[in-house]
């Protein structure tokens, strides 16, 4: 996270211009095209997959993948613990923000002991 | 908020402007924004985006997660291809939240599709699909509300994150925990059978395996496809052979019946 960016404002705005069209094919497609006829089961049994798939896979890679050189890392302790408190507070209380922000305390907590 | 109304879901007032009874069911969603959209402006601040950029892309991206994925993208400077390629997968799975929706907007205009899906989003979703769902006077309109109030906190929660990015040094390691905790919280949502964590433990290492062969982020692609097919293989072969079978059976969590609006899939 020390590295700094070196895009420009109008390179930022053709990003975001591009993330728009790409956030926005799929929640306006489905919803046009199934508001007229039936949802194929196959595709609905399958997409349901994908979100718990992906985010898994983005934790992984925050916690477990160093971002430069892609290679494995096992020493990032204080984020693993604060991942496995902000899973049992996610379960037993199922609020976002309180997630988010006991994980924010635990990370910063943890970081001071840990290195 | 208990104190003033005691009941409020069994005792309606019938004169309540609709302004305020749909901000009054978005309003648990709109605070938990805040932090949220305060880490993100922070990060995207960080990112080199300035206070006005931060407020668009709040607005046109609308997502927590490709957020503050640009952010970290942007910081390890991560070609734009990659970039835009990485959001799309992200994003993907708005097709499901949004087919989900689509039995309740039937015989809606193109224009208020066109509305909907614009400010369509995982936790603003979760409250239309249980308001769709148990109440049946909600509209498409009073759901359209809701978004509106939600993208508004989370733009502006956003836009103030920015400014305090810029007037303040923060350790960016830490606030980028917020996406890792936002993500946990996610799967923690998903959960709904003991296959699905079995599917998180093989997407989880197919990711890693695939994210140490490929040098890259296409690697996170490769293996969500891969892990969301065995899913949906193993669940059909189950169902299948095994109908009674113990993984597929329902897991319920102890919150889930007491802060019902505030999940993240009420699928």
């Amino acid at each position: 996270m020390n590295a700094v960016n070196t895009w420009n404002s109008t390179q930022h705005f053709w990003l975001i211009i591009l993330g728009f069209i790409v956030a926005f094919i799929p929640r306006f497609f489905p919803l046009m095209l199934f508001t007229k006829r039936a949802i194929p089961e196959w595709f609905n049994e399958w997409m349901k997959f994908v979100p718990v798939s992906l985010f898994t896979a983005l934790v992984v890679k925050d916690i477990f993948i160093d971002s430069a050189s892609y290679a494995l890392l096992l020493d990032k302790y204080s984020e693993m613990l604060a991942a496995v408190v902000v899973i049992i507070v996610a379960y037993r209380t199922r609020s976002m923000a309180i997630s988010v922000v006991v994980g924010l305390i635990g990370v910063f907590v943890l970081s001071m002991f840990m290195a | 908020m208990n104190k003033r109304r005691p009941n409020p879901k069994q005792v309606p007032d019938p004169n309540e402007p609709l302004w305020r009874s749909t901000l009054r069911v978005a309003m648990p969603l709109n605070l938990s924004y805040i932090p949220i959209g305060l880490a993100c402006g922070i990060l995207l601040h960080a990112a080199g985006f300035n206070t006005l950029l931060t407020g668009l892309v709040s607005l046109l991206i609308f997502s927590g997660g490709a957020q503050f994925l640009i952010a970290t993208m942007l910081t390890i400077n991560s070609p734009l291809l990659s970039i835009v390629l990485m959001l799309f997968f992200l994003e993907l799975r708005y097709a499901l939240l949004s087919s989900s929706l689509s039995p309740y907007l039937k015989g809606s205009s193109n224009r208020f599709l066109f509305m909907f899906a614009v400010s369509l989003n995982d936790e603003n979703y979760a409250i239309n699909y249980l308001k769709f769902a148990t109440d049946k006077k909600w509209t498409g309109k009073e759901a359209l509300m809701v978004e509106h109030y939600s993208l508004l906190f989370w733009a502006a929660s956003n836009v103030v994150g920015s400014l305090i990015g810029s007037a303040l040094k923060i350790d960016l390691s830490i606030v980028n925990f917020a996406l890792t905790a936002l993500f946990l919280y996610m799967i923690v949502m998903q959960i709904k059978n003991r296959l699905t964590i079995v599917i998180c433990l093989i997407s989880g290492v197919l990711a890693a395996v695939c994210m140490m062969l490929t040098k890259s982020t296409l690697g996170l692609v490769i293996s969500t496809i891969i892990a969301s097919l065995i899913g949906f293989g193993l669940e059909a072969t189950l169902r299948k052979r095994l109908p009674d079978s113990h993984w597929l059976w329902r897991l319920r969590s102890p919150g889930s019946k007491k802060k019902a609006v505030e999940h993240s899939d009420a699928n």
